[in-house]
């Protein structure tokens, strides 16, 4: 050992390789930051001609059918005088609302019970296979998922809810099949689900033993402890796991164009049961089924805005998080 | 550190293991574009480099506009692009040499065999006049009519509203948009009520209907009764030169027996049999 | 009074006590004794345990299923060949295979260090605080992303002449943008966000003790970083090297556009294995998108084989990641 005071200033190499490894690790995230916000510049850049040409508001809000709109600008006049953009683009904004929301929400319930299982009760065997299990649906790509949507997901929703008289209630606004917007929700919980798990599971699995077996020495039993004590102490990388799982339920693109029915309709919620069973397209997901129209100049433009949507809004949801967390800092839980 | 080092030869065994041995010194032509295009680009690129021995021209797939758009920008040396060009948009100084034709067939689902629809009743049917399948003759369900389109970007819509429906008229709002062919064919085999349109070879599994009295095959289309094709275009930036001339012409040569089988297989080709 | 039976007690009223007429004398700790609510989250739990371990199977049977027909070794090991629609005699996926190893390679060994130090940095140091609430937004938004986005920036920054080395030229002289090392580094930037959420939650799990410990003992900040802080948080670090390779190999977007989706892998002419890097090739999940139906190669049964092969992939490339970051073994528990 070296005996050396315990000085609040490290010693050994000086205050200066300190100093630079601060300034190394500094700089990497510094360039990091750079070039992401080189990436959202270019973004905003090339979609601000379709917020300018709508009224800037205006973009975000309903007004006749997207398609159509969308079919228009790619067919419109060349010239750039004459460039087309009408857009209202609320349907697109209200599908991915709703499929987010209702994804993340249902995720991080099936999460943080299936978190518990593994961290908690599982014995031991058991946990060593669910913990490559895990990884393993992480992997799966979002094609594989989409396709187990429409082949055996999407017919047996079809048999099983979607009947004639349904169909004939929506007729002259909409058609209704197996792809739609309840099926899109649970594929993507199914895709959301494995991030959530494993951050949740491995904070779960840092919490000190010491507070456990005190609260179970106090008389609690093990569910009851692990709600009030470990839950209660993971709650920063449970906020963590859903602002990631929501920013990537957020960018899901090619699964949900082909499981959530590609037609960008604004879900009804004065259908009742039925709004469950009509299509939606999120933002992302028009993205993916239009970028073969890039080269035509408004159209790339329009698409580079709802780009640019999708990066404003994962900015406020870190923020958000981030928000979240501060009063959590009172426990000096590792936040 | 012993960690670090296996890593690292784990490593470099993959990169050694992934480079095949051959890829040497002459530059060989890269070409992109269309995905229903691909299947034959590549079987024609394969046949060209065994039967002339040059290097074998380099097939990737993108979309149809991205490889008019690679063509243009100087990226590709040939683009494929399975719809016609379109004045005003498509950029100014590409020629376009057609090299074959796909057909387009309207299918429904198996349990809904209806042998033939005239023109009138695929525009009602398309465009969402008529709803139900009780109001069209030789539908053997009844039901609402589903129907499937294509996205907006696709050349096998441009051909089926341009063929089929006439120029002014669109496919119905309401109709969902499926990116592929092979969704198309998916959704119909699975949905009773369902109606579409495919290229050619993706009628596996579904009933093909005829149009105006000419069932929808390869033979039909091929004699020219059959009139739902399409064009397949290769592009190039300016009239085609050097080695992508040679490729084009080796292609589209009347007297190439091995072009004219690999067309014929799926295609439709442009001229009679050498 | 001996412990076991000070704890034995009865405290009146506790939550545990069984009731007088119990049909059996329960443990203290037995589930059965709970009251219904804790009982019923407890099945809860492992309902949901189970239920993952089916839609892993599912998936996974599915898509071995929909194969079967066509499932052979030699697939493994053949190389794709041109012959349209015929599934019987297209050959295999032996490129796909390599090339989705060599982009995943590419895409952590990139993404790793830097996600690993933005972690460091982020977690240890920190200021200004602003710079850091930037930083930490901007890996978040990375996040949500689409990946389409991330490959259409790709295809418009490795456009320019400048970059033109990390591809192939055409005979026109502009530049392919489309190569191994393109599609990998943009493929770093999908797997950053999660290294950098997972590192920096085991970073923050340590407790401060550890830290006071290291410098009291002398050592530099750095020092303490490189040499205690990140091996204890080894196999969070892994955790999350493992997640990024996992969201790595199964994207599709980003390889579709920025690896030019040949039938084999193409290196561009030049050194051995520079022009791999420079050269084009197809991975395992864009086949698989290119042959479903959600493409237009209709050979349907070859790509769910593939699909198949790909998770099993997956499970050994996970296997090979944890026991490189196993550190001693379990996950190092501090005293307290």
């Amino acid at each position: 050992m070296s005996g050396q005071a315990a000085a609040p200033a490290p010693q050994r190499g000086g205050a200066g390789s300190d100093r630079r490894a601060e300034l190394v690790l500094g700089a990497v995230s510094v360039c990091l930051l750079a070039f992401i916000g080189l990436m959202t510049v270019t973004v905003f850049v090339e979609g601000w001609p379709s917020f300018a040409h709508n009224g800037y508001y205006k973009w975000f809000l309903p007004g006749g059918d997207v398609d159509t709109q969308l079919r228009k600008i790619l067919d419109g006049p060349t010239s750039p005088a004459h460039y087309y953009y009408h857009l209202r683009a609320w349907p697109l904004l209200w599908g991915t609302l709703l499929t987010t929301f209702f994804a993340v929400v249902f995720a991080l319930i099936f999460a943080i019970f299936a978190s518990i299982f593994i961290a908690e009760l599982a014995p031991r065997s058991v946990r060593r296979v669910l913990e490559p299990v895990v990884r393993l649906l992480a992997s799966v790509p979002s094609v594989v998922y989409g396709l187990i949507g429409i082949l055996a997901l999407a017919p047996l929703i079809e048999k099983a809810f979607i009947s004639q008289e349904r169909k004939h209630s929506v007729q002259y606004v909409v058609q209704i099949t197996g792809e739609n917007l309840t099926l899109g929700i649970i594929i993507l919980m199914v895709m959301i689900l494995p991030i959530m798990v494993s951050l949740i599971m491995s904070a779960l699995s840092t919490v000190p033993r010491s507070w456990i077996e005190g609260s179970e020495a106090l008389g609690a039993n093990r569910w009851r402890t692990i709600r009030r004590v470990s839950l209660h102490a993971v709650r920063p990388a449970i906020v963590a796991a859903t602002v990631l799982a929501t920013a990537r339920a957020l960018g899901e693109a090619i699964m949900l164009s082909l499981v959530a029915g590609s037609r960008a309709f604004p879900v009804n919620p004065l259908d009742g049961f039925t709004a469950l069973f009509e299509p939606v397209q999120p933002l992302a997901a028009t993205i993916v089924e239009n970028v073969e129209g890039l080269s035509t100049v408004p159209f790339g433009h329009t698409l580079y805005a709802m780009a640019a949507v999708l990066l404003v809004s994962c900015a406020l949801l870190s923020f958000a998080g981030w928000a979240v967390k501060q009063p959590l800092k009172r426990y000096g839980i590792g936040v | 550190m012993r960690r670090t080092r296996n890593a690292a030869i784990a490593l470099a065994a993959v990169l050694t293991l992934a480079a095949p041995a051959s890829a040497i010194a002459a530059k060989a032509l890269l070409i992109d574009g269309s995905t229903s295009i691909f299947p034959l680009m590549t079987q024609l690129a394969s046949a060209y480099h065994k039967s002339t021995h040059k290097p074998e021209p380099k097939v990737s797939q993108g979309t149809s506009d991205a490889g008019v758009n690679d063509v243009d920008h100087g990226r590709v040396d040939i683009g494929d692009v399975s719809r016609n060009p379109i004045f005003g948009t498509d950029p100014k100084g590409l020629v376009w040499t057609k090299i074959a034709r796909d057909g387009v067939c309207m299918i429904t689902n198996d349990k809904n065999p209806i042998q033939n629809l005239s023109q009138e009743e695929v525009k009602a049917i398309f465009t969402g006049e008529v709803r139900e399948w009780s109001e069209v003759p030789g539908a053997g369900i009844t039901g609402s009519i589903d129907l499937v389109d294509r996205i907006s970007s696709s050349g096998t819509q441009d051909a089926f509203q341009n063929i089929f429906l006439g120029l002014t008229t669109k496919i119905s709002q309401s109709a969902e948009a499926e990116k592929s062919n092979g969704l198309v064919q998916n959704k119909v085999r699975n949905d009773e009520d369902a109606i579409g349109f495919v290229s050619f070879h993706f009628t596996q599994g579904v009933h093909a209907i005829g149009y105006q009295g000419v069932a929808c095959t390869l033979q039909n289309a091929k004699s020219g009764q059959y009139q739902g094709v399409r064009n397949f275009w290769m592009v190039t930036k300016g009239a085609p030169k050097g080695e992508s001339a040679q490729f084009i012409d080796w292609i589209t040569d009347a007297k190439n027996a091995t072009a004219y089988k690999i067309i014929s297989s799926s295609w439709i080709p442009l001229y009679p049999a050498p | 009074m001996s412990t076991t039976a000070i704890l034995d007690q009865d405290l009146g009223g506790g939550p545990s006590a069984p009731p007088a007429d119990a049909p059996r004398p329960a443990r203290r700790d037995s589930v059965r004794a709970w009251p219904l609510p804790d009982q019923i989250a407890y099945w809860l739990c492992w309902a949901a345990g189970i239920a993952m371990c089916l839609i892993a199977l599912g998936t996974v049977l599915f898509m071995l299923l929909k194969g079967i027909s066509y499932l052979k070794l030699s697939l493994l090991v053949t190389s794709p060949k041109a012959s349209g629609f015929n599934q019987a005699t297209s050959g295999g996926f032996l490129d796909p295979i390599e090339g989705t190893l060599l982009l995943t390679a590419i895409g952590t060994v990139v993404a790793a260090p830097i996600g690993i130090a933005v972690a460091s940095w982020l977690t240890e140091y920190g200021r200004p605080s602003w710079l850091a609430r930037a930083v930490d937004s901007a890996v978040e938004m990375v996040a949500g992303a689409p990946s389409v986005v991330l490959a259409l920036f790709g295809l418009l920054v490795f456009s320019r002449p400048a970059l033109a080395f990390l591809s192939q030229t055409s005979a026109g002289g502009s530049v392919f943008a489309r190569s191994f090392i393109n599609a990998g580094l943009i493929m770093s930037l999908i797997a950053l966000p999660l290294i950098v959420g997972s590192t920096r939650e085991a970073l923050s799990q340590v407790p401060r003790h550890v830290r006071e410990a290291s410098y009291a003992l002398g050592k530099t900040k750095a020092t303490t970083i490189w040499r205690v802080l990140l091996p204890a948080s080894r196999p969070g670090i892994a955790s999350g090297i493992t997640l990024g390779m996992g969201r790595i190999i199964g994207d599709t977007a980003i390889v579709v556009f920025l690896l030019g989706s040949t039938l084999r892998i193409e290196p561009a002419s030049g050194a051995p294995v520079l022009s791999l890097l420079r050269g084009t090739g197809s991975t395992l999940t864009s086949y698989v998108y290119e042959n479903s139906p959600a493409g237009e190669g209709d050979a349907p049964q070859k790509a769910y084989v593939a699909a198949f092969v790909l998770l099993m992939l997956v499970l050994a490339i996970n296997a090979l990641a944890m026991r490189l970051g196993r550190g001693k073994g379990e996950a190092v528990r501090w005293t307290r």
